[in-house]
């Protein structure tokens, strides 16, 4: 089901969590909502699901004005950041729960939990309850038991933000997938410009309450409309008055129309990548990323004098 | 090794010069004379009657303190209001204020030259020297028990669970049916149990409203008083230890309902 957000205001007492947001996300699609925290994200996705009042403005669900009814009734399925597991339920019970709620019969309740058990790759574990679970397998518990009442929508809130690093990589990848699978129209919040990019089709960045740019991933990060967008998903390097991407420098050993000279300090190899740590001819420290390959070709070493310009103009200041 | 033998030796000692000997003395004194002595002590019409009125006190004054005490606890947890704090403090009233000047309090309020004590009384509704301001009066006492263990739990449950039940199609009724009060369920249980400790216990707030008319204003509490004055000493041990066994019996059973639930 499509979503629309019109001209959302909220507040709370003094802080201006949103202002004036609008948006609109594609019926199936997979959104983030990308920002620094406290910039607005998480209020948003409670003001869609209405966990959140708005202030001022409208949500519309399919095309409908949702603003006025409650959680209960939008067919939204929320899946927390800490999970929210019902604590005293075992997980069949937790996924069960809004058909229960439904009055679906007993024996449909119970082979549609198996259906989600088996979709959420939590075979076994029906009879366990949520603190015998790790932090993985509670959120795919979580997000069954969201998905159970068959949502128009799925909202997650920084669903990878409380997993270790392994763990946060696989189930990106598995998220990925399942909305392959489910199709279901789906907006989760992160902080995480990587994750906001390699799962979403595309991206809301947000900041101090407003929307500073939406996108595809690739158009966010290749066009930036604003500085703070460019610096928040993806490297930055000073270079002269402008920032530009790291690996965006061209690095030459010979003047070159509008270079700018600067001194190598440090040859760092990090495998494929290589960092070459500079300092400009005024005193400003810069960094540009390259590659092994290029290095050797350069033969970069320290305290060489090398000329450094903007490879393309694609990111502008 | 030394050390926490000694440490174990205090608190054992401690516990048992206070606790253990005198009430195991109770028991002793009561049973002194046979078992037929006892039984005949507690079945005197004065005493069935002061066991029955004690049960009532507990059977009104609980429901009603756990009714309110969720409520207020739920309240107090997750309402911002304009004298909060006022209200927060109220509630520990009955700690702070010896028992006896709530009876007197309540004296000042339904007694005979009370507030609203003439109205009552032209109306045929009699408070003072009677079982209904000697409910008010546990009530009273016993209300912050619930409150005080069911306000801690809610605050560390949170409202999670419950906003996760609402986006699930849950009704608020449902929400606190079927999530929160089962998240809450030991501090209500430990609640219950504390304040039916304290119904039975009561004395002084009691003593001044009753009246302590013997066989009709007189608590198992108040029984043991007077049979104490009167130098029936096997009737008034034979009473405590009934008391002390219904209060062992409400700690009891808490429990035994523990081991039953599964281990979330």
């Amino acid at each position: 089901m499509a979503i629309a957000v019109e001209g959302v205001s909220k507040r709370f007492g003094e802080f201006t969590a949103l202002e004036g947001v609008s948006l609109e996300v594609r019926d199936g699609s997979l959104t983030a909502l990308l920002g620094p925290s406290g910039g607005g994200k998480s209020t948003l996705l409670r003001v869609i699901a209405g966990l959140e009042a708005p202030d001022e403005g409208r949500v519309l669900i399919g095309g409908d004005d949702a603003t006025p009814i409650p959680a209960r009734k939008r067919g939204v399925g929320f899946v927390f950041q800490h999970y929210a597991p019902f604590k005293h339920m075992t997980v069949r019970e937790n996924i069960g729960f809004g058909l229960k709620i439904r009055k679906w019969p007993k024996g449909e309740i119970a082979r549609r939990v198996d259906e989600l058990i088996a979709l959420v790759h939590l075979e076994g574990f029906g009879g366990r309850y949520p603190s015998q679970l790790s932090g993985g397998q509670r959120q795919r518990m979580a997000l069954a038991r969201a998905l159970a009442v068959e949502p128009r929508v799925l909202l997650l809130d920084e669903p990878f933000g409380a997993l270790d690093a392994t763990v946060r990589k696989e189930l990106r990848a598995w998220l990925r997938r399942l909305h392959d699978e489910v199709h279901v129209t789906t907006i989760f919040v992160t902080h995480d410009q990587e994750e906001a990019m390699e799962v979403a089709e595309q991206i809301v960045v947000l900041n101090h309450g407003r929307i500073e740019q939406m996108g595809t991933p690739r158009d966010l990060y290749d066009h930036p409309e604003s500085e703070f967008v460019k610096r928040f998903v993806g490297p930055v390097t000073p270079l002269g008055e402008r920032w530009v991407r790291p690996h965006d420098v061209d690095v030459s050993l010979d003047p070159v129309d509008g270079g700018i000279e600067a001194m190598i300090d440090r040859v760092i190899h990090l495998g494929f990548e290589v960092r070459v740590e500079l300092t400009l001819g005024d005193g400003q420290h810069t960094w540009v990323q390259t590659t092994r390959g290029r290095t050797q070709e350069l033969e970069l070493q320290e305290g060489e004098i090398v000329y450094l310009r903007p490879a393309d103009e694609l990111v502008s200041a | 090794m030394g050390g926490r033998l000694a440490l174990r030796g205090i608190a054992i000692g401690y516990l048992g010069l206070l606790l253990a000997l005198p009430v195991g003395l109770v028991f002793y004194r009561a049973f002194e004379d046979g078992f037929s002595a006892f039984w005949n002590a507690v079945t005197t019409p004065e005493a069935m009657h002061a066991f029955w009125l004690t049960c009532v006190m507990v059977l009104v004054s609980v429901p009603l303190n756990t009714l309110f005490g969720v409520l207020c606890a739920l309240v107090l947890v997750r309402q911002e209001f304009r004298g909060k704090a006022a209200l927060n403090a109220a509630i520990d009233l009955p700690f702070a204020v010896s028992p006896v000047v709530i009876g007197l309090a309540l004296i000042l309020v339904y007694g005979r030259e009370g507030w609203i004590g003439d109205w009552l009384s032209e109306n045929g509704i009699r408070v003072i020297f009677s079982p209904v301001g000697m409910v008010l009066a546990t009530i009273f006492v016993s209300l912050p028990f619930v409150v005080r263990e069911v306000v801690p739990v809610l605050r560390e449950i949170g409202t999670q669970q419950e906003q996760a039940a609402a986006t699930l199609g849950a009704s608020p009724l449902q929400t606190f049916l079927r999530i929160t009060l089962p998240a809450i369920r030991w501090g209500v249980a430990y609640g219950v149990v504390l304040t039916t400790a304290r119904a039975l216990g009561e004395f002084g707030a009691i003593s001044v409203v009753s009246g302590k008319l013997s066989g009709r204003t007189e608590t198992l509490t108040l029984f043991v008083e007077n049979r104490f004055e009167r130098f029936d000493l096997t009737g008034a041990y034979a009473a405590s230890v009934v008391l002390a066994l219904l209060a062992l019996a409400t700690l009891l059973s808490m429990n035994l309902l523990r081991p039953k639930e599964k281990k979330a």
